[in-house]
């Protein structure tokens, strides 16, 4: 036995994406959820499950509180920052698939933008073994995720000969694709690789133009099981694996120290449950929705779910192999980079809607798409198909 | 430039003495109480005032100063020319005599001269030095005071790592009882990796079981100090507190085989490469923290650093928050970085800090704890690092003979003062 095609994604909601909402964290998680509730064609009076990220500010309790939830069977939440995006779907699915709870919402909100940032520089690392982690990186003045990720990008480049213009290409595919999405916030706002190249150093290697905005926002996302799903509005985007991983000598985002940094051995467990669960390859998904924080990890996620080898995703992404036209189109509504940085669930929200055929960008025939989350960090994964 | 400066420099010189006009108020006990109150001074001067307070006389107070200071025209072309750094260096006062309470005074300022252009740790800069001079009614002098300071080209830096200087500094690592082996090292000038006792892997961050044969006790082995740049990057943005970017951080392979992270100093950030050999070299953060780092393999040993002996400490006083502003407007300074510190700190300072008024009182407060009967003739004072709120200022005085003191007074950055004090003992 295993949860491929148990549930499914039956309901999606989000406020929307702004760089100052005016508003608490706790009023766009209820926001988020009370929409993706409604799209779901249920009440919050059938929720009995709720699971965020243990970075998000709201408490289960309290927007079940917001939302008048009478009770809860089933919360949880999902560590390491923005891995934990296709986490919370994991842990729906699994309560669903056991009984555990019948309608669970998966939700992140946060003024991420117009309140704490996460790309400031981090002053410490939290207690016990965090702290202890993050004590052999900040005191050298490596404090920030883009200086994080910078790390491993250098590598990549020394290892493959990947150069600054292949990281620039992701750049320019995601913010073509938020052009024509009148939801992202660079809508009507594309790139060309000149700006990306001639865009001011964050940290060497990494240009602005390769990381992704901050943004405030919230995005929920409805998950039942298979056979209710049959009776509510929107076509189901069931849920073919859900997966969680991490990779030896694993790290929050500093995991130098054991094997190959010009890799993302995390993503790469996760890939291979998610293949191996569904029962799919990389050739049967349509699409992806790849986690795009920093374009670097873009290029070493499609190596590590077998999109293409080891050092060859710069070949992968010329001519405009992710662009929506491509031979696999990456983050149709543009990813973080475009249209907005919600930890990865508003990633997910597009994975559901090009199931269902109403993208803003929408690929032809979507039958499976892929979605990831946060990486360099303990991480997730699902495949969400149409079929069911 | 420098021909203007040095041809303005003499025009300067050659006019002499500037009336200053009459202090705003008599030698009077009220001013002199405010002031031993605040520093701290237990004597009781009875009918004289101290003598490091001289200068207190012929400050304006909280007004708008009228006139420029007589060095006014060297420095606003130093600044035209890129010179925009100052910092005080020196003041020496030479006293005549105590002045007493009832005497009216009066004061006049005189150019002294230019000399430059000198290379000094701050930058390139030429030192500007100015008199101001205190006459009693009579019109005899009373005391001098010799002012210097050095207005710099900041420096432009190249290799950036250098933490900004001014206080703690902020990055400081957790340790707890799995990691103290490595800090202690650290200290005592090494580099440890922690060495399972049962099977002897080697590992880097240490952690309390082995992961290859799961024994918990472990020792460590000193590492080589030699190793390559597995990968690296150059810090341009966001800001991060104590760092100056751009600056190097580098995942460094040692010999051993384990990696470590830390930053390469010791070379442009433009010439560092993957595969590129370092050595380890320590970088003294603060009194507190130091950190491994690491410098080109091919870049020559340092001189090892005379041991830094902190001298014991005569005399200890806490520099809070009341001791800075009570002390500065008790010398009637009332530039804001004395007082205010939202403004000091927008100016781009750590936090208020002790004016040089007070430091010199303090200097005179040392050398009098040392001779107490003595009667002070000079007190020459070479300025170091700023005394911040919040610090501790210990003053050590040493007697060189029987009319010359020296007087050290550290904070925690390093030193704030180093004095020569003249004097002699009344029959």
């Amino acid at each position: 036995m295993t949860l491929s095609g148990r549930a499914a994604i039956v309901g999606i909601g989000a406020t929307e994406f702004s760089k100052e909402s005016g508003r608490s964290e706790l009023q766009l998680a209820a926001e988020a959820c009370l929409a993706a509730v409604r799209d779901a064609g249920l009440t919050p009076a059938d929720v009995d499950g709720l699971v965020t990220f243990t970075a998000d500010a709201s408490s289960e309790i309290a927007v079940q509180r917001e939302l008048g939830v009478p009770a809860l069977r089933f919360f949880s939440r999902v560590d390491y920052g923005g891995g934990a995006a296709c986490g919370t779907v994991a842990h729906a699915a699994m309560a669903v698939a056991t009984g555990q709870a019948d309608v669970v919402v998966c939700y992140r909100a946060f003024n991420e933008r117009s309140g704490h940032r996460f790309g400031q520089a981090n002053k410490s690392g939290g207690s016990g073994s965090s702290a202890m982690e993050f004590s052999w990186h900040l005191p050298y003045g490596f404090a920030t995720p883009a200086a994080w990720v910078a790390m491993q990008a250098r590598r990549y480049m020394h290892e493959y000969g990947a150069t600054s213009e292949d990281f620039g290409r992701v750049a320019v595919a995601m913010r073509r694709h938020a052009a024509t999405n009148p939801k992202a916030w660079f809508h009507g706002r594309p790139i060309t690789l000149e700006e990306h190249q001639a865009s001011r150093w964050i940290v060497d290697p990494l240009h602005l133009l390769d990381c992704c905005q901050e943004s405030d926002g919230g995005v929920a996302l409805v998950v039942t099981g298979v056979e209710r799903a049959r009776d509510l509005p929107h076509p189901p985007a069931v849920i073919s694996a859900a997966a969680q991983g991490t990779g030896p000598d694993q790290m929050m985002m500093f995991s130098y120290y054991g094997g190959d940094i010009a890799t993302l051995p995390a993503m790469g467990t996760v890939g291979e449950t998610l293949w191996r669960q569904s029962g799919l390859t990389p050739a049967d998904v349509q699409t992806a929705v790849l986690y795009d924080h920093f374009t670097p990890f873009v290029l070493i996620q499609l190596e590590e779910l077998g999109f293409c080898g080891r050092g060859e995703a710069k070949e992968y992404v010329r001519d405009g192999g992710i662009e929506i036209d491509g031979r696999l189109p990456v983050n149709p509504h543009g990813g973080q980079l475009g249209e907005a940085y919600i930890h990865g669930m508003n990633g997910v929200a597009e994975a559901v809607r090009q199931i269902r055929g109403t993208a803003a960008n929408q690929v032809a025939d979507v039958a499976n798409v892929l979605v990831t989350a946060g990486t360099g960090v303990p991480t997730s994964g699902l495949v969400l198909s149409g079929r069911g | 430039m420098h021909d203007e400066l040095l041809a303005l420099a003499d025009r300067l010189a050659a006019r002499g003495e500037q009336d200053g006009g009459p202090c705003p108020d008599a030698v009077n006990p009220a001013m002199i109480r405010n002031w031993t109150q605040a520093l701290g001074d237990p004597r009781d001067w009875d009918d004289v005032a101290p003598p490091a307070m001289i200068q207190v006389w012929s400050m304006p107070g909280l007004v708008e100063q009228k006139g420029g200071s007589v060095a006014e025209e060297p420095l606003r072309l130093l600044d035209a020319h890129g010179y925009t750094g100052v910092v005080a260096t020196n003041c020496e006062q030479t006293y005549d005599r105590y002045v007493k309470v009832g005497e009216r005074l009066s004061s006049r300022m005189r150019f002294g001269g230019v000399t430059g252009p000198k290379k000094t740790a701050m930058g390139e800069g030429y030192f500007v030095t100015w008199y101001q001079s205190w006459y009693d009614e009579a019109g005899e002098r009373v005391a001098e005071m010799l002012f210097r300071v050095l207005k710099f080209q900041p420096r432009k830096r190249t290799g950036g790592n250098v933490p900004s200087k001014g206080g703690k500094y902020p990055l400081r690592p957790a340790v707890g009882p799995d990691t103290r082996f490595f800090w202690d090292g650290v200290d005592a000038g090494e580099l440890r990796v922690q060495k399972c006792g049962a099977c002897g892997a080697l590992r880097h961050p240490p952690g309390p079981m082995c992961p290859k044969c799961h024994a918990t006790e472990r020792g460590y082995v000193v590492a080589g100090g030699r190793g390559t740049v597995h990968s690296y990057v150059v810090h341009h943005h966001p800001p991060v507190p104590g760092r100056t970017p751009p600056f190097v951080v580098a995942v460094v392979e040692l010999e051993e085989g384990v990696r470590i992270v830390g930053n390469v100093i010791g070379c442009p950030p433009e010439d560092v490469r993957v595969g590129m050999p370092v050595r380890l070299t320590f970088e003294r953060m603060d009194d507190e923290l130091t950190l491994p780092q690491w410098t080109p393999a091919d870049t020559p040993e340092p001189e090892p650093a005379p041991a830094e002996q902190a001298p014991p400490a005569d005399l200890e006083i806490e520099l809070t928050p009341t001791f800075v502003i009570a002390t500065a407007l008790a010398t009637r300074d009332f530039t804001p970085v004395h007082h205010d510190t939202a403004l000091a700190r927008a100016q781009g300072t750590r936090d208020i800090f002790v004016n040089i008024l007070t430091t010199m009182g303090v200097v005179q407060r040392a050398a009098l704890d040392a001779v107490p009967g003595a009667t002070l003739e000079t007190i020459a004072v070479r300025l170091g690092v700023p005394a911040y709120a919040g610090d501790t200022l210990r003053l050590h005085t040493d007697r060189v003979d029987g009319r010359t003191l020296r007087v050290r007074g550290a904070v925690s950055l390093g030193d704030h003062v180093t004095a020569t004090v003249t004097f002699r003992e009344d029959a």
